[in-house]
């Protein structure tokens, strides 16, 4: 019987000679089956076959390949077209600049618009499991406060602030419950304390208070880089650094330091140190530089989040909760005012909007998805700009394509060698693009007031997505040109022209893309103006008051303002000392309020208390407080707003509330008036802006006292001469009576204008983007101006022949761009003004968004074209008709 | 003289100590029974050719047969110069080697 023949693997055996280069194969092929029949003799079929493979793969590199050959079959004369590609860009070097500086640009937005999204959009994902996650937040009056009250509020215990956290655990479904109070936030008083560290001190910001550290840990997990959650959490007295400040505290060689259990004083109080954490990412939406693990949080409520179980819906808790109040907050259960719990899912607070207390500024999606339709708009542009360019480039090329297509060259060669170059090009711009955006990116982040990853250049998808975008760019603008040159006959492209499409002159697609461009550009530069227009009138409007050479720090009690209102008013340069109402704050709690004798209740009321010299700081109106220097002890006065509405309810003019008895909680039941507080009305001030301009007037009812029993702010007017040798005798003055909180010293005029960041915010960038849109649009305008200049040569020399000047020329290049521009501007006004409109409408004190804005942003974007379209179209038109006609 | 790599030293000593046909399988069986270490045919071809290039030694095509599917083998001899620098190097070698005290 005779042998069968083992036989490889076919498909290897085809692979193989197929990458193998001829001479070679033969002997390769021989050894390789030789082999491949021993083995399978001794060590059996399927070794042998693996073997095989293997062997076949070992074979894959240069030496056994056929020298370049295969590769040409891919791609024919590869060489060549880079080499044509390169020498056609060092000939265009003016032109091939402009045209990649405008791809450049244009991406860097794009990529900077995308980057902010990012960021924007994965606000709290960082988080795991941040589906199961929500915050508990409390419905009371007409206002949502994203923090729950302690039972006891300010008084309550170490065991009465876990009341409410220990009732949510019971409940099944409910994996962790945790609370925390961060010193910067407004239950948190904004304040900053001293660390203090073997008799070092440093001043800190922001500590996040937290009597549920194992929960918290839990719910949002946090990196340790030195100690444990065991070492931070399983016990109270202990403090929990950043990074950051850890190597403030103990320099760069924290790491390496023994430092867990060092002990760390906070406030007089002392903490054992438990560990180091990661810094916290910018998009989450809590912040601390360290966490203080304490029995009793130092405030009257806690933000409280939840851990639920997975699919667990969270509705159910929260009805078993506003069922169970009586557990937590037995207040609530009567309270008329008490409206009920709900949830807000973790992912869902950086988009909330209205409420009370959050910890970050919000922000509006409509609002993001507005950059992401600029980000889209402009990427439009780069691309129809970027072909257009190219046509333009390609124009005068017509000759050179069909010399080649004399020489031998297929439809498919010519469109290759287009797309090669245009790739290539484009791909030029990817350094330069990387280059830019770690170059704006810090920037982008100061703007924004955010911190985003700034390393672009280890970060994978970055460098993808831009090669990505470029290579895109490059394709397309290299299709529309290899399509309508590579498929065109040897003659046409030598010049012979078939009809060209004079018919539709003016309403062609280019001129529909510019124009639909110079809409946008002028409705951009309108809105920017808008915005402007609106910050100005915010600056300059009168607030009544003061708000220049105002300066406020918070205070810890009445005895150190006492003794410190006496110390500053010694210093000359100080011209008024005042406690607490300093203005600019965000809307706090607002209380119910109502004349005595009459049904109707108010729920906006916002009450204030503060001493007479907060009145002559601010210096606004008061009539009524004459009273005060005439020997009474305590004035109470209405705001304008809250006097109209009080009238009318009483049903007498305003000024016949002076004397009339106002009832402030009247739900609240008591022994002195029975129900409410009662106050007889002494004055009507005039409405000044408390609060920001985007809020309407609120009602004020402000207790103005001679002598303050409660003060936790004090404001100084000084002389502004010399602000910074006042500003140190304040200084001086303040840590000889206060020596365990830092003094932070803030501007009034500052902490005014900070009411209005993410409005600047939004008008710089809007005002980037408007300047990038302008400059997209003008060079793609250039280059449709030269390739009209271009292909129209012929038709200039016979006009020219027949009498016609240079400027006649130029002026009809001009006079098509003034009917787009006039058409871009009509389109771009009613867009223009409706959106400033809306964009207005956030401001309860506004401008009017006026039309002739939009008309000399259309005459500026006018100019701007006509210059363009003179200096593109100058050279055709001041050719000799000689030059041009000859040919023919 | 050319410089040679180790294995490329150790294939061409094989094939001047081969008695039979020297060409890409055998010399790997051969690599094989000799250092104790497997070798893929790849490496082996690579190296014979750059010892070819080299012209230490040289080849010519013969000897199918049916394992291999009828296809011819490449047989490799050493050429004098091959021969000169595998002798040039056991001199300098055994230069070496008499410096060793104690070994010699």
């Amino acid at each position: 019987m005779k042998n069968k023949m083992p036989t490889p693997p076919k498909w290897a055996d085809r692979f193989l000679a197929w990458f193998v280069a001829e001479d070679l194969i033969e002997e390769i092929q021989g050894d390789l089956h030789e082999a491949h029949h021993h083995r399978a003799v001794k060590y059996g079929h399927t070794v042998a076959d693996r073997q095989f493979i293997k062997e076949v793969f070992q074979f894959f590199k240069p030496y056994a390949f056929e020298k370049y050959s295969r590769a040409k079959q891919f791609l024919p004369m590869l060489d060549n077209y880079l080499k044509i590609a390169l020498r056609n860009i060092l000939h265009r070097k003016g032109f091939t600049t402009i045209n990649l500086l405008g791809l450049t640009i244009g991406i860097t937005a794009v990529m900077l618009i995308g980057f902010y999204l990012k960021y924007e959009l994965n606000y709290d994902q960082v988080t795991p499991n941040h589906d199961r996650i929500h915050r508990v937040m409390n419905k009371y009056r007409e206002q949502t406060y994203t923090c729950m009250a302690f039972n006891g509020y300010d008084e309550s215990t170490a065991d009465s602030q876990m009341m409410l956290v220990n009732l949510l655990e019971t409940y099944e479904g409910v994996e962790n419950a945790c609370q925390f109070v961060p010193t910067n936030s407004p239950i948190g008083g904004f304040e900053q304390y001293f660390l203090e560290m073997d008799g070092k001190r440093f001043t800190v910001e922001n500590g996040l208070y937290t009597n549920t550290g194992a929960a918290f840990q839990a719910i949002f997990p946090q990196r340790f880089l030195v100690g444990s959650p065991e070492t931070s959490f399983s016990s109270f007295g202990k403090i929990i650094l950043t990074e950051m400040l850890a190597e403030r505290v103990f320099g760069s060689t924290w790491a390496n330091q023994d430092i867990i259990g060092k002990r760390l004083k906070i406030q007089e109080e002392t903490f054992e140190l438990g560990g180091v954490v990661a810094n916290v990412p910018g998009n989450v939406h809590f912040s601390f530089d360290y966490i203080l693990h304490q029995d009793r949080i130092p405030s009257w409520a806690g933000y409280t989040y939840l851990k639920l179980a997975e699919n667990q819906a969270a509705e159910p808790i929260l009805a078993l909760l506003n069922k169970d109040v009586a557990k937590y907050h037995p207040n609530f259960v009567k309270d008329e005012l008490w409206k009920g719990f709900i949830s807000l899912p973790l992912t869902d607070i950086h988009f909330s909007n209205g409420n009370l207390y959050e910890l970050k500024p919000t922000d509006n999606r409509a609002y993001l998805a507005t950059f992401g339709i600029v980000g889209l708009v402009i990427m439009l542009i780069i691309l129809t700009n970027y072909t257009n360019l190219s046509i333009a480039m390609y124009a005068d090329r017509q000759k050179e394509l069909g010399m080649r297509k004399a020489l031998g060259a297929q439809s498919l060669d010519i469109s290759l060698q287009l797309i090669t170059e245009a790739v290539l090009l484009s791909l030029f711009c990817a350094p330069m693009v990387l280059l830019m955006l770690q170059y704006f990116l810090p920037h982008l982040n100061e703007l924004m007031g955010i911190q985003m990853n700034e390393s672009v250049w280890l970060n994978g998808w970055v460098i993808l997505s831009v090669l990505a975008m470029l290579a895109v760019a490059g394709v397309l603008s290299g299709l529309y040109p290899s399509l309508v040159y590579g498929g065109r006959s040897m003659l046409h492209l030598f010049g012979k022209k078939t009809a060209t499409t004079t018919s539709n002159r003016y309403f062609n697609f280019r001129n529909t893309l510019t124009t639909a461009q110079f809409t946008m550009v002028v409705a951009l530069l309108s809105i920017t103006y808008f915005i402007n227009q609106q910050m100005d009138f915010v600056n300059k409007m009168d607030l009544g008051y003061q708000k220049e050479g105002v300066l406020f720090f918070n205070i810890d009690g009445i005895e150190k303002y006492m003794q410190l209102e006496q110390k500053l008013l010694e210093i000359p340069e100080i011209a008024a000392v005042g406690a607490n109402g300093v203005p600019g704050s965000a809307m706090f709690n607002q209380s119910t309020y109502k004349m005595k004798d009459t049904d109707i209740t108010y729920t906006d009321g916002t009450e204030q208390y503060m001493g007479y010299g907060t009145v002559k700081t601010l210096g606004f109106k008061c009539e009524a407080c004459s009273l005060l220097d005439s020997g009474k002890e305590k004035i109470y006065v209405i705001n304008q707003t809250a006097a109209d509405k009080l009238a009318k309810a009483k049903g007498i003019s305003t000024e016949e509330l002076i004397g009339e008895t106002l009832v402030t909680e009247p739900e609240y039941e008591n022994e002195r008036f029975g129900y409410g507080i009662h106050h007889t009305i002494d004055g009507i001030i005039p409405d000044y802006k408390y609060f920001s301009l985007k809020h309407a007037s609120q009602p004020l009812l402000i207790s103005i006292v001679k002598d303050p029993t409660y003060v936790y702010e004090m404001l100084v007017r000084v002389n502004t001469s010399n602000m910074f040798a006042t500003q140190k005798k304040i200084e001086a003055a303040y840590s000889e009576i206060e020596t365990t909180r830092p003094l932070e010293l803030g501007f009034l005029d500052e902490r005014l204008n900070q009411l209005y960041e993410d409005e600047r915010r939004s008008s710089v960038l809007l005002a980037c983007l408007s300047l990038v849109a302008i400059i997209m649009a003008l060079m793609g305008l250039a280059g449709i101006v030269s390739y009209m200049a271009f292909s129209r040569q012929k038709e200039i020399g016979i006009r020219k022949v027949l009498g016609a000047t240079t400027g006649n020329i130029l002026l009809t290049f001009n006079r098509e761009y003034l009917i787009l521009m006039g058409i871009a501007t009509t389109v771009a006004m009613p867009a223009a003004l409706f959106l400033g409109s809306k964009w207005l409408d956030s401001f309860a004190y506004r401008i009017e968004p006026q039309f002739w804005v939009v008309l000399l942003a259309g005459l500026a974007a006018l100019l701007l074209v006509a210059f363009v379209v003179t200096l593109r179209a100058r050279r055709a038109a001041g050719m000799h008709p000689v030059e041009t006609l000859r040919t023919d | 003289m050319q410089n040679l790599g180790s294995l490329e030293e150790t294939i061409l000593l094989i094939i001047m100590a081969m008695s039979e046909d020297s060409y890409g399988f055998s010399v790997s069986e051969a690599y094989l029974e000799h250092t104790g270490k497997s070798i893929s045919i790849s490496a082996i071809h690579t190296v014979m050719s750059r010892l070819e290039d080299k012209g230490l030694i040289s080849s010519e095509m013969g000897g199918e047969t049916a394992e291999r599917g009828g296809r011819r083998k490449r047989i490799f001899r050493a050429t004098p110069q091959g021969v000169a620098a595998i002798e040039e190097i056991r001199n300098s070698r055994q230069k070496l080697w008499g410096l060793i005290p104690g070994l010699g």
